[in-house]
């Protein structure tokens, strides 16, 4: 004798064993599934028939287990796109704040010189690029998606090092730093490296998250 | 029957415009794009649902959960101001191609 509870109950294991474990899903599907059953029933079609009708139509759990992945993938690309709008308004800020007291020489930038007051200025305009070119989230779009992810994701490295060969190589030598504690346009230089990595990392992770999240056929 | 491409990409302005006509929900507005298709815009019901979820973490859509006639718990989706001015930039496009189709078609018939 057909159960038809006991047939929607073995089809919502199915469903949770292939993934669709959370409860919002699973229970709009069932909701669903119901109402196709009770419409097949009305239109003459017999309990069996209208149940294994109603769970074709509704469509395979691992296909729908897919579609669901993607929409959490969404959900973390907005989140990502988020925090990256913080952090440029956060950079924006704090650049200003630099610039500000470099320019007017306020507190401990008072008695800075010229050249001091230029090495600083330049360290704040060397980090609005690399934030620039880390929260771009531009990269190149010919490749794998694998290979795209992983130089987005270690493109921050690069600057990184980038930036560790101009404070050593050109900045130090042309004599643009200053030894600590009289550091005082020098340590934003050093603030360089981190800030490479930190925005490089949060530029690809938002490319990473961001693709494939194209519509899929309902 | 359509192709599963042209099926996806309709997807969207169709539940967003069966949408500006009032709150409904998953299996309302598969029912209506079939009634609407003759059945030939085939959609897989279970697939409707990633793709409302989806519209819904854009901010196109909201979700409440309400009670069918049946008493069963059911949830319904409306459109948010974000979905509407989609649902216009989608009608332009749509209305666009359209258009040049329907151009084109009846250049071959002169």
């Amino acid at each position: 004798m057909f159960d038809l509870e006991k047939s929607i109950a073995g089809w919502r294991k199915q469903m949770l064993a292939a993934g669709i474990n959370t409860p919002v899903p699973l229970e709009e599907l069932e909701n669903h599934l119901r109402d196709e059953i009770e419409q097949q029933l009305k239109s003459g079609t017999n309990a069996p028939l209208a149940f294994e009708a109603a769970v074709q139509e509704i469509g395979k759990a691992n296909m729908l287990k897919t579609e669901f992945e993607k929409v959490d993938e969404t959900k973390v690309a907005r989140t990502l796109k988020q925090y990256r709008a913080v952090m440029v308004a956060c950079l924006g800020v704090e650049s200003l704040f630099w610039t500000t007291c470099l320019l007017l020489k306020i507190g401990r930038f008072s008695e800075i010189t010229a050249v001091q007051q230029m090495s600083g200025l330049a360290a704040v305009a060397v980090m609005i690029l690399l934030a620039g070119i880390g929260l771009s989230g531009h990269g190149p779009v010919s490749l794998s998606r694998r290979v795209r992810d992983l130089i987005c994701i270690s493109r921050g490295r690069l600057l990184a090092l980038l930036g560790v060969w101009f404070f050593f190589y050109v900045a130090e030598p042309a004599g643009f730093l200053f030894i600590l504690p009289k550091f005082d346009g020098g340590p934003l230089w050093l603030m360089l490296p981190p800030a490479g990595i930190l925005f490089g990392f949060i530029g690809g992770l938002g490319k990473a998250t961001s693709r494939e999240t194209a519509m899929a056929a309902p | 029957m359509i192709r599963k491409e042209l099926v996806a990409a309709s997807a969207e302005p169709l539940i967003l415009s069966l949408l500006a006509k009032g709150e409904s929900y998953g299996y309302a507005i598969i029912q209506e794009v079939k009634a609407r298709s003759d059945g030939r815009l085939q959609w897989t019901d279970g697939m409707l649902y990633p793709v409302l979820h989806r519209m819904e973490s854009r901010g196109l859509i909201k979700s409440r959960w309400g009670e069918s006639e049946t008493g069963r718990k059911r949830k319904y989706y409306s459109l948010k101001k974000d979905g509407k001015t989609a649902m216009a930039r989608h009608h332009e496009q749509w209305s666009l191609v359209h258009s040049v189709l329907a151009g084109l078609q009846k250049e071959q018939y002169v």
